[in-house]
């Protein structure tokens, strides 16, 4: 009996871990072939919103408190697309720093007033532990970021 | 046999069954629970250092970056590297990132590791494998409520649903119900 029950738990514990180490597939299957740059959604975004479309590149953040979004760098330098999901939609990993990303989905648009603005920063000032003086803000602002239906983690391009 | 035996020998048997999976619910709902103030699946660590180089310029090519990180002691291959900012770079490797200001002159480095075991069980808990798992979990959710209506009935006497365990039970029920009036009135 014993010996069936360090069996059984071990079985289980071995299954667990190879669950876990498998998980590099969110959402929905990725349907299109090609990538759009993110630097051309950036610059047009209009042209984008609504649509369905494919981005990738190198995951350069994560979500450190629930894994609810994944900041993917642009084909052009200092510019980066966040992509974000609803809480526990999916769980992206923090050790996907560095590793490469596709997902599929649509660009949306967000305008914030000054207030909201304040509060998305002390937000962000909390997930990051710097200090943030609300004063530096003097206006909203508006922003894009992906809603991705489907996303892919490798470990390279 | 009457119908109390057969009612705890279901209790004893789904105890039994159900064991495994109250643990990995339970565990795991702990760091759930906490999620606002901890990554419940990693453990992350940060360490501040002053960045050793005579460098002025903030125009960093990857032959800087490579000076930099061999002047500061990272010498691991690293996966890749990334420029939020004019002077800021931030170079990753596997469950480590390296950022350094050339404006500050300080750096970062953030370790992140599994939280093992409970990594994994988050990932059953919140469902996200999917497929066949989540008829898994139904099939366990209806063998609490059966673990729950049959340990009502366990005992009879003073100490069964017809004495003590009436007045357990209404403050079992009575937790949530208040908790819901106070926090949605």
């Amino acid at each position: 009996m014993k010996k069936l029950l360090c069996i059984l738990t071990t079985m289980f514990i071995v299954q667990l871990l190879l669950m876990g180490n498998s998980a590099k597939r969110f959402g929905e299957e990725l349907k299109l072939d090609k990538s759009s740059k993110i630097s051309v959604m950036l610059e047009t975004p209009e042209k984008f919103l609504k649509k369905t479309v494919r981005i990738e590149g190198m995951v350069t953040g994560v979500c450190k408190m629930r894994g609810c979004w994944m900041d993917i760098a642009s084909d052009k330098e200092f510019q980066k697309l966040k992509i974000k999901v609803k809480d526990g939609d999916m769980v992206f990993p923090l050790t996907a720093k560095g590793k490469y990303a596709v997902a599929e989905g649509t660009l949306y648009k967000i305008s914030l007033t000054k207030k909201q603005v304040i509060e998305m920063k002390k937000h962000q000032a909390k997930e990051h532990g710097t200090k943030f003086d609300p004063d530096s803000v003097k206006s909203g602002m508006t922003f894009y970021q992906f809603k991705p239906v489907g996303v892919v983690i490798k470990n390279k391009k | 046999m009457n119908w109390r035996r057969w009612n705890n020998i279901i209790h004893r048997d789904l105890g039994y069954i159900a064991f495994g999976l109250t643990i990995v619910y339970a565990v795991s709902g702990i760091f759930l629970n906490h999620k606002r103030d901890l990554n419940p699946n990693y453990i992350i660590g940060n360490r501040v250092f002053e960045l050793r180089t005579n460098l002025l310029d903030t125009n960093i090519s990857i032959n800087v970056i490579n000076n930099i990180l061999k002047t500061n002691g990272f010498s691991q291959k690293y996966t890749g590297y990334f420029k939020p900012e004019p002077g800021v770079v931030q170079v990753f490797y596997p469950g480590k990132t390296v950022t350094f200001d050339l404006n500050t002159r300080k750096g970062n480095v953030e370790i992140v590791k599994n939280r093992s075991i409970v990594k994994e069980m988050n990932y059953l808990h919140l469902n996200t494998p999917g497929k066949l798992w989540t008829w898994f979990a139904d099939i366990y959710a209806v063998m609490l409520i059966l673990l729950a209506i049959t340990g009502l009935f366990v005992l009879k006497g003073k100490n069964g649903i017809k004495g003590r365990g009436a007045w357990l039970t209404a403050l079992g029920l009575s937790i949530p119900v208040i908790f819901v009036i106070i926090y949605t009135l």
